[in-house]
């Protein structure tokens, strides 16, 4: 088991197609003294069509940065970000992001928080609100389309937030820790429907965390990262079996070493 | 400990009986003392109050004065918005301007008004427009500063994740923007109902022929403390309906919240 699960970048490279890529991608922002700081350092990170990847890292190595140049919410400082075949100068089509915090906007109910993403990909009015029903269903959110999301519990805003993502219907779905703020039981739940549903379209998803078990059970690849400056320290090929139930395969003895190696390579011995 | 919740209307009930009994206990008391330990010269009484409203109201002196007040603080409430907002959005989109100008804004916000005075009458006479100025340059800055604090505060996030969508500026604008803004702009427009009425009183003050504030001086000028007590009971009546226009608007806009 061990053998196959190379922990190097002398990986093969992923047959298929390719559906994002950073090439010697630096960011450099502007600290509070004015001075010049280096947050990401030449970065060269390939995506597969319908991979699942995930980071992980210690707080501060620029994670959330690797999905905001991928996203082109933020322009790199150097090198290039390539996302189906084009390089990218602001958000490209295709790409959903998914942030920590649901973003919700309070003032507007479930169903219109999921229309927005409707209204903003092209879905025409009168096909709205079948696609806000198919996805309250998939999401278990059927009775609470009318509710504001101040009055839903916090998993269920995440999940409302999901439904946005989903109904973007994006090719690339990048997902900056979607499910930090929730409780172990709902988190499970969360992984469980996002699996589901990645391998039902076979999109590409990049999936950072900073919980390496989520990480190792969830995703084909883990990226760990170190920084500041940020910089790709060593990648896992993650070989289980899919489907996978997320509660059976953390039983399985390869899980915990991949869980274990991790671990003592961002230098926790425990 | 919640098995005797009063109920929603029971509780309103109870709030406007309370507040009844106050005004009523506010007006005895002041009737009581009116003639007995103060005399009646300096504080009238309510019920010599009372029959002068009645009196202006049947001239339709009240009318008069009082729609000329409120006419010139809408019209400077108006303007002090539609400027405000207008400047606070370009602001905000020009941060090299704002920056610069910061000082100079604050300069002028902490300016007391009432030394503009003799500007306006200079250069809009005593008539309607030196009292809506004077209200704007009341109102203006309050719009601004709150258009500006307003889409300071819109979640940086919330735009990312619409700009992550594609959304257009215009889209972001309507859809995130202005109803983050909503809050802010209701607080700085009921901030002014009242600050509008200070402005369009004191240009009355100041020089005028007409209004409650022109009533009020007149009043003061001829030692009619009823006339005077009458006027401030009507300027308090309109500014509380004005205010409740902005509840009212305002309920209409934000229902949820
Ligand atoms: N807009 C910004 N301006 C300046 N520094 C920033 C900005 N965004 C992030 N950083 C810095 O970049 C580093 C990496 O941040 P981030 O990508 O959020 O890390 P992570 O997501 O791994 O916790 C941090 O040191 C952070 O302070
Ligand atoms: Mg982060």
């Amino acid at each position: 088991m061990v053998d196959h699960a190379t922990a190097a970048a002398t990986s093969p490279a992923p047959a298929a197609p390719v559906r994002a890529k950073m090439v010697q991608a630096s960011k450099i922002y502007t600290d509070p003294a004015g001075a010049p700081k280096r947050v990401l350092d030449r970065i060269d990170l390939s995506l597969a069509e319908r991979e699942f990847l995930s980071i992980v890292g210690p707080s501060g190595c620029g994670k959330s940065t690797v999905l905001r140049l991928l996203s082109g919410l933020t322009p790199v400082s150097e090198g290039r970000v390539v996302v189906g075949g084009e390089e990218i100068t602001g958000p490209p089509k295709g790409v959903g992001f998914m942030f920590q915090r649901d973003t919700l906007l309070p003032w507007a109910t479930v169903s219109q928080n999921i229309s927005i993403a409707l209204e903003l990909n092209g879905t025409p009015p009168a096909e709205r609100k079948g696609r806000i029903a198919e996805l309250l269903q998939l999401l278990g959110l059927s009775q609470f389309g009318d509710y504001l999301p101040a009055h839903i519990s916090g998993g269920m805003r995440q999940r409302a937030a999901l439904g946005r993502l989903l109904a973007y219907g994006p090719e690339l779905y990048l997902m900056d820790e979607p499910f930090g703020a929730l409780d172990a039981m709902t988190k499970m739940t969360m992984g469980r429907e996002l699996l589901r549903i990645w391998s039902g379209h076979e999109k590409s998803v990049v999936f950072v965390t900073h919980d390496i078990e989520e990480a190792v059970s969830l995703s084909d690849r883990v990226i760990v990262m170190e920084g500041p400056p940020g910089r790709i320290r060593s990648e896992y090929h993650i070989d289980l079996p899919r489907p996978r139930d997320l509660r059976e395969v953390r039983k399985m003895p390869e899980f915990r070493d991949y869980c274990d190696r991790i671990w003592s390579d961002i230098g926790y011995s425990g | 400990m919640t098995t005797k919740t009063p109920s929603k209307t029971g509780r309103r009930v109870r709030l406007w009986v309370d507040r009844t009994a106050l005004f009523v206990a506010a007006v005895l008391i002041w009737q009581g003392l009116s003639g007995t330990v103060i005399n009646t010269f300096w504080i009238s009484s309510p019920v010599l109050v009372a029959e002068r409203l009645w009196q202006l109201a049947v001239s339709g002196a009240l009318v008069w004065h009082a729609s000329a007040t409120v006419w010139q603080a809408l019209l400077g409430l108006l303007l002090g918005m539609v400027v405000g907002v207008v400047v606070g959005l370009a602001l905000h989109v020009l941060p090299r301007l704002a920056e610069a100008a910061d000082p100079y804004i604050m300069g002028l916000y902490s300016l007391p008004r009432i030394a503009l005075a003799p500007l306006f009458i200079l250069y809009f006479g005593i008539g309607l427009l030196s009292k809506v100025m004077m209200a704007f340059s009341f109102v203006v800055f309050i719009f601004l500063l709150n258009t500006m604090q307003g889409l300071r505060e819109v979640d940086q996030d919330q735009i990312d994740m619409m700009r992550s969508m594609r959304a257009s500026r215009l889209y972001i604008a309507r859809k995130l923007q202005l109803p983050s803004m909503l809050p802010w702009l209701f607080s700085a427009a009921r901030i002014s109902v009242g600050l509008a009425l200070i402005g369009s009183v004191l240009g009355e003050l100041l020089g005028a022929n007409r209004g409650l504030g022109w009533y009020i001086e007149h009043a003061s000028g001829r030692l009619d403390t009823t006339g005077l007590f009458a006027g401030l009971a009507a300027l308090m009546v309109v500014a509380v309906l004005l205010n409740q226009v902005v509840n009212i608007l305002e309920r209409w806009a934000m229902p949820v919240r």
